[in-house]
């Protein structure tokens, strides 16, 4: 098969993405009052409603609507203040009544969009002049190739989960092959919206960052944990190829089990460049479900489409239909705390951050309450306050993943211990992973461990000129012009000092003795 | 002595609380009538004896303890099987539910039993309310309590003829196309059909749920005011989206003459083909009463109300398909045994599991909703049913009620009526109520001249005025009751008056 | 235009009720008759007429609160798997979803 590269070259690749996702932070069901939980055992939370049982009414969830409508506002959607919730057909056990309750033609929210910021090395899939969006507006390249390209949403609507089903006697628990299947409804009647998007998505890494984006966003909005893994987001990939300058969509693909970015990215740079393999051996792209296999790499069918599916769609006769009024519509505006674009916008401007890296801090809630806790206790006032702030940012971006105990002092404390040339980067390392989960003060840390670096040239002056005295070879290697053999001398310098001398402070030093 | 046949629920409430005879003494009497009349009838596809006996308990023990009583209190009540009620088997005469325990109550039920209610029994209907006979019940038939040769009508033909029979004082059915009303013309009781949303429908089995609606029998109307109180008093149910807060004291105006109201009449209904010649007669009689009385009697015209069959069998069968998808024979109900598949065992558990009628509607329902039809028939019925509902709306604006028949005849012999498109025409005057939400109450006028079975007349009304519908039924029976009309009130059927029930 | 044999029994295919042949042949009779029943929805001229989905009026935006009451409806376990056909542990169970067939789902 061909590179990605090469097959956009001659083809356009047209991706539009379904992504349904969980209200995980609501307390209880969509229709029903049963508790949220996809972790007790099975059939825990069960009641007639999200079992189906004949004689139950589903009552909708007030928060979950709200939440829906704050989705759409912070997707730039329209709010429909008319709209219904509608009966979907289709006979499996996963849905207790046979039928989803979602919405019909009017969902309560229309027409929004994203905004995509593509930067560094994924802003190159897309072949330069391919210089339109979606929508037809113009994409303009910056300098470095990055671009910003609008993807519009189709729609935004709320419905109910399905039940989970386990299946035995297959192999590996898969469908194929089982003997029986059994059915947990615990997960039947969660809150669930499902966002469509138009077609505007030209690349896997466009792909991939609108829905990074998106779950930086519903995450900020505090509407669900949006996890991938676990399943509380789910991704479907719709995808067609087109010869470019083809205004005409070719027969586009689904592809399922999405459970990574990676997996994102990957399932549709391989399933792009398998229908360009097929297109161009003659072959045609049948309407299918794929699903995609991370272990062997490559997309397999699921399901032949052969006809639409029919299924039989009515207004759900047991629910009101919705008049949205301004009052409740603004309570949900109230709601928005500052989005993820804002605040990266924000973090560049004031802080003045790399785009990446504001990125990173502004996209998870968590993330950007930490970061703006320890920015806050720089004083403006103080020695290196710029600097104090532009590290407290790289400890965040670089040391401080895999560390969740670390509170806002320690990271400014840290940040300040980096920024003053006290201890060097590897020692930070160090410092984080013994205050991790403790109250204790980094400074006292560095202290007790002796840490602190030397930064008084008339001490390491004498280290210097006896590193110099015998290291003779590397000296005349510096003078022969292999200046990066810098590196070694100072190496043997913090070795010397046993690892407290400022490296800095030891490299400049050593340029000096030697050029002098 | 005194005997259940001729007290109303208001003198069984007042003597418990009284004392003079205890809620316990009143179940015994209820059951020991079910038990003589009950192998004639056969009304009930389950008698509900120890809950009844508990529940009157429990009654007496409040009583002895000094707390006040229910209003109902020790007022035996049948239900429709359609009706959840824990501790019984709810059927809907299905054999899709013949095994089916219930797992909560319905509202409607508990509401009669916190009213003080004793519960003695579920009542046989049409599978899943589908049909005017009670015939397509998977068990067995119910035969009228005045001819057991007749239908009792349907789909709640066992909670009219129970109350007709006096095996229950009181009894609730579902009404969704006439399902309470045509049952209680043809056994000559009180059957009320509130507005749509008046009364919860949670734990009612849904056949269709934009028209369904529950509502009381009795043989007084001033029974069915009271029931209509237990039932709306607490106001909407939080259970029910569609449920409506409507408590008003349904017996207040009750008596409150009609001497300046008006009865609108609708000609093109009076002489609808297929109408009987007494039931009109005694429609003319109902109207003159009225008119006697003091009420005004003008024409109105409802010019859409020809096309509300056609549109009810076109949104009743999609919503009962939509709402009888959900028995698969997986989560409950009839499971076809040693299938290989799970889509042999859904498709074989459903057919063997419903019956031909309920088959035929899902059948119908699934095509109409099909991607085309549901625009050639779907939707266009249901801006039909918009014209419906605005023909009423002008209707009332020169008039306080409309009276017209309960069904174009009385009840007819087992056998005669077998085809079900033919029998589907039988609802033409019922069915228009449904299909625009507003209240109805089908009121006894005695017994016809032709065929000696009882006749009413129904009492129709804009949404929401169900305590005047009460008060235009009562002025109707006191009619009846002073020998204006037909004469003859709605005792219960002589060949059943007497036989147990004494207290 | 009547419904065919073969259009009914691709409804009852969806519809998961297996009928019998003399079944199915009952069923096209009816359905046929049925929908004739409902010729006079299609005489309408119904243009800018609103449908009426709900029969209630004005009555909207009816909500529930996000409160977990386990007193008013859940169910316990065994109450939950009381009315089915067949369980296993605490879950029900239904027999093989494919069948023979290779089909994925
Ligand atoms: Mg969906
Ligand atoms: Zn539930």
């Amino acid at each position: 098969m061909k590179k990605l590269q090469e097959v956009l070259r001659d083809w356009e690749a047209v991706i539009g993405l379904e992504v349904h996702t969980e209200l995980t932070t609501l307390d209880t069901k969509m229709f029903c009052n049963c508790r949220l939980s996809h972790d007790d055992p099975p059939n825990t939370n069960v009641c007639p409603v999200c079992l189906g049982m004949p004689g139950a009414l589903p009552v909708p969830n007030r928060k979950a609507i709200q939440s829906i409508v704050m989705a759409g506002l912070a997707t730039n959607c329209q709010i429909m203040k008319h709209s219904m919730f509608y009966r979907k057909h289709y006979f499996y056990p996963d849905m207790a009544k046979n039928f989803q309750t979602t919405q019909g033609p009017v969902a309560f929210c229309m027409h929004g969009h994203l905004d995509l910021s593509v930067e560094g090395e994924g802003a190159a899939e897309r072949p330069e002049w391919e210089s339109t969006a979606g929508d037809g507006t113009p994409v303009e390249r910056a300098a470095d190739g990055s671009y910003t390209v609008p993807i519009r949403i189709l729609r935004i609507h709320m419905e109910e989960d399905a039940a989970k089903m386990v299946h035995s006697g297959g192999t590996e628990g898969r469908i194929t092959g089982a003997s029986e299947s059994f059915i947990d409804y615990n997960r039947c009647g969660t809150p669930l919206i499902e966002l469509v998007t138009e077609p505007d998505l030209r690349t896997p890494e466009e792909a991939r960052l609108f829905m990074e984006d998106l779950q930086q966003t519903f995450r900020t909005l505090g509407i669900s944990d949006c996890s991938l893994e676990s399943g509380s987001m789910r991704c479907d990939g719709n995808i067609s190829l087109r010869r470019r300058g083809e205004t005409r969509l070719g027969t586009k693909a689904e592809m399922k089990n999405i459970n990574s970015f990676k997996s994102l990215h990957d399932a549709l740079e391989y399933e792009i460049c398998r229908q360009a393999e097929v297109l161009e051996e003659g072959g045609i792209i049948y309407q299918e479900t794929r699903h995609w296999e991370p272990s062997h790499h490559r997309t397999v069918v699921m399901r032949v489409k052969e006809t639409e599916d029919d299924y039989r769609l009515f207004p759900d006769p047991d629910l009101a239909p919705f008049d949205l009024t301004d009052d409740f519509i603004n309570e949900a505006r109230a709601r928005i705390p500052e989005l993820p674009h804002a605040k990266r916008d924000r973090y560049v401007r004031d802080f003045g951050l790399k785009p990446a890296d504001a990125r990173q801090l502004a996209g998870d809630p968590a993330t950007a309450a930490l970061f703006e806790s320890a920015v806050a206790l720089v004083k403006p006032g103080e020695k290196d306050a710029a600097k104090v702030q532009a590290t407290v940012a790289n400890v965040m971006v670089n040391l401080l993943p895999g560390h969740e105990g670390v509170s806002a002092e320690q990271v400014f404390s840290l940040a300040r211990l980096l920024a003053t040339d006290a201890i060097t980067f590897a020692q930070a390392r160090e410092v984080l992973e013994a205050v991790d989960g403790t109250d204790d003060d980094p400074e006292r840390v560095v202290d007790e461990r002796g840490m602190r670096q030397v930064s008084d040239t008339s001490a390491l002056a004498p280290i210097v000129e006896e590193v110099l005295a015998r290291c003779q070879d590397q000296v005349n290697q510096y003078h022969d012009g292999n200046k990066k053999v810098v590196g070694y001398l100072v190496g043997q310098c913090m070795k010397a000092s046993k690892g407290k001398g400022n490296p800095k402070l030891f490299n400049q030093m050593l340029r000096e003795a030697l050029e002098a | 002595m005194a005997s259940l046949d001729s007290l109303s629920a208001a003198q069984i409430a007042a003597g418990v609380a009284q004392g003079d005879f205890t809620a316990t003494e009143v179940a015994q009497a209820a059951l020991d009538a079910i038990d003589s009349r009950e192998k004639d009838v056969q009304a009930f596809l389950q008698v509900s004896a120890d809950l009844a006996l508990e529940a009157a308990k429990r009654t007496d023990a409040r009583r002895a303890a000094g707390e006040k009583l229910g209003p109902l209190a020790g007022v035996p009540v049948a239900f429709k099987d359609n009706m959840h009620l824990v501790g019984t088997r709810t059927t809907c005469a299905s054999k899709m539910l013949a095994n089916y325990d219930s797992v909560f109550t319905a509202t409607c039920v508990q509401r009669l039993l916190d009213a003080g209610a004793t519960p003695v029994g579920k009542t046989n209907m049409d599978e899943f309310a589908f049909g005017s006979t009670t015939e397509s019940s998977a068990f067995h038939r119910t035969n009228n309590p005045w001819d057991t040769g007749r239908v009792p009508g349907g789909s709640s033909g066992g909670s009219a003829a129970a109350v007709a029979a006096g095996e229950a004082t009181l009894a609730l059915g579902s009404d969704t196309g006439g399902s309470i009303r045509q049952p209680a013309s043809f056994c000559g009781v009180v059957g009320m059909k509130p507005t749509y949303g008046a009364v919860s429908r949670y734990g009612v089995v849904a056949f269709g749920s934009s028209l369904d609606q529950v509502g009381p029998f009795g043989r007084r109307v001033e029974d069915v005011a009271l029931a209509m109180n237990a039932l709306t008093a607490e106001g909407a149910d939080p259970l029910d989206s569609t449920s409506q807060n409507c408590a008003v004291d349904f017996l207040e105006h009750l008596d409150d003459p009609v001497e300046g109201l008006t009865v609108g009449v609708v000609p093109q209904l009076m002489e609808a083909k297929g109408l009987s010649q007494e039931v009109r007669d005694a429609l003319t009689a109902a109207v003159a009463s009225l008119a006697s009385q003091g009420a005004r009697v003008v024409e109105v015209e409802l010019p859409n109300i020809a096309s509300a069959i056609a549109a009810y069998y076109v949104i009743a069968p999609c919503e009962a398909f939509s709402n009888l998808a959900r028995f698969d024979g997986v989560r409950y109900g009839y499971q076809e045994p040693d299938c290989q598949t799970l889509a042999e065992q859904t498709s074989l558990s459903r057919a063997h599991g419903f019956g031909e009628e309920a088959k035929r509607r899902q059948m119908l329902g699934a095509y109409l909703l099909s991607s085309g039809v549901y625009e050639k028939y779907y939707y266009p019925a249901q801006q039909v049913r918009t014209l419906i509902t605005q023909d009423y709306a002008r209707a009332y604006q020169k008039c306080d009620v409309i009276l017209l028949p309960s069904a174009p005849t009385t009840a007819w012999r087992f056998g005669d009526v077998s085809d079900p498109t033919q029998m589907y025409a039988s609802d033409m005057f019922t069915i228009s109520n449904n299909i625009c939400g507003n209240g109805g109450i089908s009121v006894p006028l005695g017994l016809a001249t032709q065929s000696h079975m009882p006749v009413s007349a129904q009492l129709q009304g804009p949404a929401f005025s169900d305590r005047r519908l009460l008060r235009f039924a009562r002025a109707i029976e006191r009619g009846v009751d002073q020998g204006l009309g037909l004469g003859g009130g709605a005792p219960v059927a002589p060949d059943f008056a007497g036989r147990g029930g004494d207290l | 235009m009547a419904l065919s044999q073969d259009d009914v029994a691709q409804i009852a295919d969806y519809a998961r009720i297996a009928l019998t042949p003399s079944e199915l042949e009952q069923m096209t009779t009816y359905m046929n008759e049925a929908v004739d029943l409902l010729e006079p929805i299609t005489h309408y001229d119904l243009d800018g007429v609103e449908p009426t989905f709900h029969p209630i009026g004005d009555l909207s935006n009816v909500m529930g609160e996000d409160v977990v009451d386990d007193s008013v409806r859940a169910l316990p376990i065994d109450v939950a798997l009381h009315n089915a056909g067949s369980t296993h542990d605490r879950y029900f169970r239904v027999p093989s979803i494919l069948g023979d067939s290779e089909e994925d789902f």
